[in-house]
């Protein structure tokens, strides 16, 4: 039921929803009264170098910009649209125009007021511009008409029911026409010093130390946010950002900065916990990437083979101490509730005499073993993102060698490999990980689409895996506005892949936050830390 | 005298432009052999990005310029001292290198006065005492210092101090957001500079320590020094009067060269305490390719050298009359 909101004519009085959501949300706490005030130090890295995610999306540009700007809509934990800056919306038969009635009294931080024409003028022409997923959120926007300040209806050449899912402060943010337009954006001062209507307002950014936020007196929501100020600490070693938290100078440290294993660590202490949840609507899938088009990987064969041979349930408890769970396929689990995701007719690769079948295959593919037990050997470059990705690898190396695969580790700075794998394709396999987002179309397609094969473009179709039956199922699932057509169409798109295997998914990671116990009610939202911390509170 | 220090001054810091010159070419050209630009990095950062944004980018950094037209116009800005803007903190190259010069400077100049100061005594008392209880104890403590891991010391006095007595922050140049005001701060500063300083110490102090009694030693087995100790002069005026000025020159030798690399500061400590400094901005936009920024710190570097071994030249002639600036410099180099 993820489209139900499409497939209906009318969908408004949920203006309230914003308490339904709140309401909604899990939380241990839930029950006490939240306290105004206090200041909430949270550690994130590495620093940004913006902090207007409408010009970008990476992920520490998006947990500071999205607690100033607001989207049009937020999402339940179902990933079901509730209201923000629209407080209703409706969707033509046709699906090519959707009206969003935007909430009225709403100021800019510098206290003007926010009308239909920021919101045409942020879609059109800024996030659909500049940020790296719009065209993939926005794309088959036509034009957007403003009948009045409150209104705005979306013309789209197709039906596109993804855009619904890609309309939070994290995906589409709404920007302040008055101080954009006309502007070169990425040299606007304001890119850096930022103007929005969410629930805090940027004061100062000391480069190398911290970004400091103050709580917006004016914010729509009443009574929130309860917090005076959020900070942002960059500090650049992970043995420190632990430190910091169990001294108690640092109240929440996101994801990846610290180490899994001392994240276990620091969990048993007695004023630490891990903030389950918060990342459902990024559907983050860890994977090896395979070159599919250069030999021995190009044979369907091997890629299954190694496939087989790779033990996730060792990679999730040992590498990564149990913050994810084993990923099957493609698509990430958290799409179940909507209908999207299935492991009904896929080919698994966890069965119990994988190895067995491993041989076999790669005997097959015409690679017999050597004297020395090994076939052939592959050069496995880990994705240069910390110690962790390294011990993978290690591990890699070691699985593999048992079905007579040798694998030679490469170790690159950022840049270079960035530039010889992803651009280069000067590569056999890769590890890297990617966001699912909250709909399949918009994080999942770019990774097996033929028409994202670039080398220009980093991290897109790096494979190039090319089939032109998941082509078609791509593209048919673009404008599709049946819900259950459009979940059928991805049930085939998981068969087809896990049979061809163009990368190995190995586990769907569980993106959670270390925080200090007097932080209340952190995760309200599918974004977690990267929503608008607007609910989240101090006990002291 | 002075009319002849500042003319040889003057000298010396004409000899060092065109070094400065070629050391701002050579850089121009090194930076530019690694792999990968900035707009990779930064599509990269982004987790995804389109063939359009990555053109966007190109041409907002000048790099879809031939490397000729950039290194022109990179000249013609030096020139006029004009470091440059770094697209990706959207700021110019000066004023982030200048807002995070102090921060470097506070702790490598605390860094320095510590060690020199301790390594200057360690190293005589080691050197008085040679072949002797204490003697022993200094070596060992020095070469031990020497041999251990900055980021562990680091790393050790954070859990010591900060975690389990709580009596220093584990990071951070300042209580952020405490206004405490004028002498507060500075207070605050301060405290939060102990760990940094001495982690940073420790190694330098090893260095100095190490050096001093060596050449003590030396200098101990000098001539003029049988001849004041023949002249029946007592020892403790021996050693300080005849020894240490003379055995002290090579320590200053030595923290001169290491005043050169402060501007780079200690990309380990900086980034175990999470200090704002430059040595970590320059690794930084070093993992980022963010060239204009790398040159700059680069350039200034390079200028502090050429200045800082000038004076060095100039401080020999205070601490040791006999060093004579004219003609041709004892140390040329």
């Amino acid at each position: 039921m993820a489209l139900r909101i499409l497939t209906r004519r009318s969908w408004l009085g949920l203006t309230g929803a914003a308490a339904v959501a709140l309401l909604a949300a899990p939380g241990v706490h839930a029950a006490e009264t939240p306290k105004h005030g206090g200041t909430l130090i949270i550690t994130t890295t590495p620093e940004p170098s913006l902090i207007t995610n409408a010009l970008s999306s990476a992920p520490t540009t998006a947990e500071v910009a999205t607690k100033i700007f607001d989207g049009l809509l937020e999402y339940d934990m179902d990933l079901e649209p509730v209201p923000s800056l629209a407080t209703g919306w409706e969707v033509s038969d046709d699906g090519k125009a959707v009206t969003f009635h935007l909430r009225e009294g709403v100021r800019w931080h510098d206290g003007k007021p926010f009308t239909s024409a920021d919101v045409q003028f942020s879609l059109l022409q800024v996030v659909k511009e500049y940020h790296p997923r719009g065209p993939g959120n926005l794309g088959p926007i036509a034009a957007i008409d403003t009948p009045d300040e409150h209104t705005v209806v979306v013309r789209l050449v197709h039906p596109y029911p993804p855009m619904m899912k890609g309309l939070s402060s994290l995906e589409a943010p709404i920007v302040p026409r008055h101080i954009y337009e006309g502007t070169d954006y990425r040299n606007n001062p304001a890119v850096n010093e930022p103007v929005g209507t969410g629930p805090f307002r940027f004061v100062s950014w000391e480069k190398g130390n911290y970004i400091e936020l103050a709580r917006n007196e004016d914010y729509w929501r009443e009574g929130r946010p309860y917090l005076d100020r959020l900070i942002f600490r960059f500090i650049a070693d992970s043995a420190t950002r632990a430190a910091a938290i169990e001294s108690g100078e640092v109240h929440v440290a996101t994801f990846g900065t610290i180490n899994p294993v001392e994240m276990r660590r620091l969990e048993g202490l007695d004023h630490v916990e891990i903030a389950a949840g918060g990342y459902e609507a990024l559907a983050p899938v860890m994977l090896l990437e395979l070159n599919n088009k250069q030999p021995p990987l190009d044979d369907k064969r091997v890629r299954q083979a190694i496939a087989y041979a790779l033990d996730r349930d060792f990679i999730v408890d040992n590498i990564w101490y149990g913050f994810g769970k084993p990923a099957v396929g493609p698509i990430s689990s958290v799409h179940e509730g909507a209908g999207l995701y299935t492991e009904e007719g896929i080919r698994r690769y966890d069965v119990e005499d994988r190895i067995e079948r491993a041989n076999a295959l790669l005997d097959e593919a015409g690679h017999p073993r050597g004297s020395d037990g090994m076939r052939f050997t592959i050069v496995h470059d880990p994705a240069p993102f910390g110690e962790d990705w390294r011990r993978m690898g290690e591990y890699i190396k070691q699985a593999l060698k048992r079905v007579g695969i040798g694998v030679e580790i490469r170790n690159r700075d950022y840049p270079t490999y960035v530039r010889q794998v992803h651009n280069e394709y000067d590569f056999n396999m890769t590890s890297s990980w990617y966001v699912g987002m909250a709909d399949p179309t918009l994080g999942v397609q770019r990774q097996y689409w033929s028409k994202n094969i670039n080398a220009d473009v980093a991290f897109n179709n790096t494979a190039r895996y090319s089939n032109p039956e998941a082509d078609r199922l791509w593209e048919a699932a673009q404008v599709e506005m049946d819900p259950a057509k459009r979940a059928t169409l991805f049930h085939d798109l998981q068969r087809i892949l896990t049979e061809d295997s163009p990368n190995i998914w190995l586990m769907e990671m569980g993106l959670v936050a270390v925080q200090n116990s007097k932080v209340e009610d952190l995760i309200t939202s599918p974004l977690g830390v990267r929503g608008g911390l607007y609910d989240t509170w101090l006990d002291q | 005298m002075w009319q002849a220090r500042l003319s040889y001054l003057l000298r010396r810091f004409a000899h060092g432009l065109p070094i400065v010159l070629a050391i701002v070419v050579v850089n121009f050209f090194l930076v530019r052999l690694a792999p990968g630009d900035a707009a990779t990095v930064l599509a990269g950062e982004a987790g995804a990005a389109t063939a359009q944004y990555m053109e966007q980018i190109r041409a907002q950094f000048g790099l879809d310029q031939p490397l000729y037209v950039q290194f022109l116009s990179y000249m013609k800005n030096i020139l006029v001292f004009d470091m440059g803007y770094s697209f990706r903190h959207g700021r110019t190259v000066a004023s982030l290198i200048f807002e995070r010069l102090w921060a470097t400077l506070l702790l490598m100049g605390t860094a320095m006065a510590i060690s020199t100061g301790i390594g200057v005594l360690l190293g005589a008392l080691a050197a008085r005492y040679d072949r002797k209880p204490l003697g022993f104890a200094i070596v060992l403590f020095a070469i031990v210092s020497y041999a251990t891991p900055l980021f562990w010391v680091g790393l050790m006095l954070i859990i010591v101090f900060a975690l389990n007595l709580g009596w220093f922050p584990t990071s951070g140049i300042a209580t952020i957001g405490a206004d405490t005001g004028g002498l507060g701060h500075v207070l605050d500063v301060a405290h939060h500079l102990v760990l940094p300083a001495l982690t940073l110490s420790f190694f330098y102090m090893a260095l100095y320590t190490r050096l001093m009694r060596a050449s003590m030693l030396e200098t101990l087995r000098m001539d003029f020094v049988t001849t004041a100790r023949a002249k029946g002069v007592a020892e403790g005026r021996v050693v300080r009067r005849h020894v240490l000025r003379n055995a002290i020159l090579p320590v200053l030798t030595m923290a001169g060269v290491q005043v050169s690399g402060m501007l780079g500061g200690s990309v380990i400590v900086e980034s175990v305490f999470g200090w704002p400094g430059l040595g970590l901005l320059a690794f930084e936009s070093l993992a980022a390719r963010d060239l204009n920024l790398l040159l700059g710190i680069f350039f200034l570097s390079s200028l502090l050298v050429v200045a800082t071994n000038a004076l060095i030249d100039l401080a020999y002639t205070l601490v040791d009359p006999r060093i004579e600036l004219a003609g041709r410099s004892k140390r040329n180099d």
